[in-house]
């Protein structure tokens, strides 16, 4: 068999080593890349960054424990810049496998970060079922759907509740997710009660919502890991995603490799053929 | 009647939910919530269908000592121990229910999470190798496929930004442009109208008692 | 059922709905009567639509033949369970790993009943894992009924279709590891498929299986246009069912949905016109707002 026989009917398993290898390596050995921001993602910052200081905002975490390499990074950057700005912060989740978990342990981890009083600054309403009626229904009262947060506590007990009752008391929705529901916050509550939203989504999601985003139906879209990486180089807070993308710099020079080292298989193989038949 | 009766009942029920969009809530009260509340209490009801299937296929194997028949008792063992300590009351113990502490929690956050993470990871592999055989410039569409995907690859990551600032300053916001606010969009906005219009005939059909064959008959 | 009375009405209740639709143009959506107003555009659409597919459903009752373009991946469904029952190996069905109440897996279960049709008509092993108990209980349902149409009651068997998991890639890691095992000579994938779909895929593609998949996911597609040997994109996955009955009734449905896409196309080239030319495009843009 030929070399380029060989390479165009290469084992998969050669290809899983060499793309672990290449995730692996600057890992170990980290290259900084200079990254860009992408105009989506600044939109996205702005919108927050222009909010008058105590507004308040919804920071949905509809994302299960599968993505959170993709999306958590997102959560924590915007919880830094809604935090550095005073904002008050509510947040929700439609997932209820791991959803309610992870909003627990991530406010809990930011609110301490930045002396935050639960109640006063920030609300975790957890999970309900039903996303459909929830979102609907947060529209006329949050309390009807929520009638107490994730720890029991009644909505009428907590400061920060009893002066936000429905959507018209939040300035904008910060959506982090890794599924459809961002669909239905849009065609559910920016469509009927015109509410200012964003989203942050895994990059396999990321091509769907530029449609929003030029409809102006959202402001702002944050794409995968790339997108984490950005908003964290714009609240200046470089973390997991900002180091992750030496790694998927690699990866992507690799599969690119790959598809080179394939075609050009492809055609030394044909060329052969046709000169033998 | 045994066919007649599903289809009046499939028929109502969109019927209602069409009429819930067009009447007002304040008139009519929260129909919709109602009628979204039902179908929650139905799941609700099939969720014992599930754990009898799972238990039914899994038991055999065990009791016949089939090949990999330990696999299938790990697979009964996982869901007695997440299932029985979850449904307990946190009363008897902090370490039922499922609030944080509990065994469900624990289990959850450091067994389930880091699989579910492990099993999308899997995916740069997966798709490195369906890059590698599927990316071929067999035709003219191959080829502009296999030159759109590099180009979107290289710029997605820092690297290939590089590259191409290297070449002209505003070439990576070109690419976002044209290619991924042109191009893209055109794309997806003709595929989900086209779902839409797909998803509203099949609904209509399935109204109107025309498309029966989901609830078997054909 | 006569169609041409219900196509008649719902043409009417369109001309009378046209003045209120031009009334209630920017009306605010605090509303005090019985209907809500300013979702009168979404009404007329549907009235339009409606009308549209009732319409060709009737011509085609009528015997008027309708053409509709071959989709390569349905053609190959019957081939399919062929090169199966063949080689002696299943045929693993996978109707969308989304709720029942999703209009994507009511269509994959509609080609789930086509295709037990098949099985049970060569006795071709079948598999249909699930992965919510109500979407169990229509399969189970589905392939039942579609054995006992071909008189095979006797090949069926419950355990066909089974319950596997419910989170997401605990469903993906079990029909994996069926793959990899049994190594089903068939892969028919259609429904509602998310971040698992190029997994599945591509171990299919690595068991040596011929793979058919569909879904209306359009983030999804690429994973299966590179990984499956045929494709089914958007709307062909709802035209599936259809297709495979070849049934007049259900072929109308088809051209009423070509008809409505026709409208969209018309107002997207009147609408881009009007805001081009600045000729009342935010007029225009109200016209469609969903509120």
């Amino acid at each position: 068999m030929g070399f380029w026989q060989r390479v165009s009917q290469l084992d998969r398993r050669w290809i899983y080593l060499a793309v672990a290898l290449a995730v692996i390596f600057p890992l170990l050995v980290p290259m900084k890349m200079k990254l860009g921001i992408t105009p989506e993602a600044r939109q996205l910052y702005e919108a927050i960054e222009t909010l008058p200081d105590s507004s308040v905002v919804m920071l949905t975490f509809d994302y299960y424990p599968s993505t959170v390499a993709e999306t958590r990074p997102m959560s924590i950057a915007a919880l830094h810049q809604m935090f550095r700005k005073n904002l008050k912060v509510i947040t929700m989740t439609t997932i209820p496998l791991g959803g309610p978990s992870m909003a627990d342990r991530t406010m809990k981890l930011m609110g301490d970060l930045y002396h935050k009083t639960y109640g006063v600054d920030y609300v975790n309403l957890g999970y309900k079922a039903n996303y459909t009626a929830v979102l609907l229904g947060m529209g006329s009262s949050i309390e009807s759907i929520y009638p107490s947060d994730q720890y029991g506590t009644p909505l009428a007990n907590l400061p920060l509740m009893q002066t936000v009752k429905n959507y018209d008391q939040i300035s904008f929705i910060f959506i982090v997710a890794d599924n459809g529901i961002v669909d239905n916050w849009i065609s559910i509550v920016n469509a009927q009660f015109s509410t200012p939203m964003g989203a942050g989504v895994t990059a396999v999601m990321a091509p769907k919502f530029y449609s929003y985003v030029q409809a102006k139906q959202m402001t702002g879209l944050l794409g995968g890991m790339k997108g984490a990486a950005e908003y964290e180089m714009l609240v200046n807070k470089p973390a997991m995603a900002l180091i992750g993308m030496d790694s998927q710099s690699l990866a992507h020079l690799l599969i690119i490799g790959f598809v080179i080292a394939g075609n050009v298989a492809y055609f030394a193989t044909r060329k052969k053929k046709e000169s033998k038949g | 009647m045994k066919t007649k009766l599903p289809i009046a009942i499939a028929f109502l029920s969109g019927l209602a939910m069409v009429a819930v969009f067009i009447l007002n809530p304040e008139k009519v009260g929260d129909m919709e919530g109602e009628l979204l509340q039902w179908t929650t209490v139905i799941g609700g009801f099939t969720l014992l269908l599930g754990v009898v299937s799972i238990v039914r296929v899994n038991w055999r194997p065990v009791v016949r000592r089939e090949t990999g028949w330990f696999n299938n008792a790990a697979l009964l063992l996982s869901v007695a121990v997440m299932a029985i300590p979850s449904v307990l009351p946190v009363s008897w113990s902090p370490l039922f229910g499922t609030d944080g502490g509990s065994m469900y929690d624990w289990f959850f956050i450091n067994l389930s999470a880091p699989m579910m993470a492990t099993m999308f990871a899997m995916l740069a592999f997966y798709v490195a190798s369906a890059a590698f055989r599927a990316f071929r410039a067999r035709s003219a569409e191959a080829t502009l496929l296999l030159l759109t995907a590099t180009v979107v690859m290289l710029w997605r990551v820092p690297v290939g930004e590089g590259l191409f600032v290297a070449i002209h300053s505003k070439l990576p916001n070109l690419i976002n442009t044209y290619v991924m606010g042109g191009v893209n969009v055109a794309v997806q906005r003709g595929i989900i109208i086209g779902a839409a219009l797909g998803a509203a005939a099949t609904s209509l059909r399935i109204m109107l008692g025309i498309e029966r064959t989901y609830m078997g008959k054909t | 059922m006569r169609l041409a009375r219900p196509v008649g009405l719902l043409l009417l209740l369109v001309l009378l709905l046209i003045p209120e639709l031009l009334a209630a143009n920017g009306a605010s959506s605090v509303e005090t009567g019985w209907f809500r107003t300013y979702r009168i555009n979404a009404i007329i659409v549907a009235a339009v639509f409606s009308a549209a597919v009732l319409y060709y459903t009737q011509r085609a009752r009528r015997g008027d033949k309708l053409f509709v373009r071959k989709i390569a991946g349905l053609d190959e469904v019957e081939d399919a369970v062929g090169r199966a029952t063949e080689m002696g190996k299943p045929v693993l069905f996978i109707a969308g790993i989304d709720e029942i109440d999703k209009i994507d897996t009511l269509a994959g279960l509609s080609i789930l009943g086509r295709v037990a049709l098949i099985t049970a008509r060569y006795e071709t092993p079948l598999y249909v894992p699930v992965r919510y108990p109500m979407v169990l209980a229509a399969a189970q349902e589905v392939v039942q009924q579609s054995y006992l149409t071909e008189g095979r009651a006797d090949s069926y068997n419950q355990d066909m279709v089974c319950y596997v998991a419910g989170e997401q890639f605990a469903f993906t890691a079990t029909v994996n590891g069926y793959m990899m095992r049994e190594r089903p000579a068939a892969n028919i994938m259609m429904g509602a498929f998310y971040a698992e779909s190029l997994l599945l895929a591509e171990t299919g593609n690595a068991a040596g299986s011929i793979q058919i998949a569909g879904t209306a996911q359009p983030e999804q597609l690429p994973f299966f246009i590179a990984a499956c040997d045929y494709t089914l994109m958007g709307e062909e996955l709802f035209a599936a069912s259809a297709y495979l009955s070849h049934e007049p009734l259900m072929l109308g449905g088809l051209k009423g949905q070509d008809f409505m896409k026709v409208l969209i196309i018309a107002a997207i080239l009147v609408g881009t016109f009007m805001v081009t030319t600045h000729l009342g495009g935010d007029w225009m843009r109200s016209l469609f707002e969903v509120r």
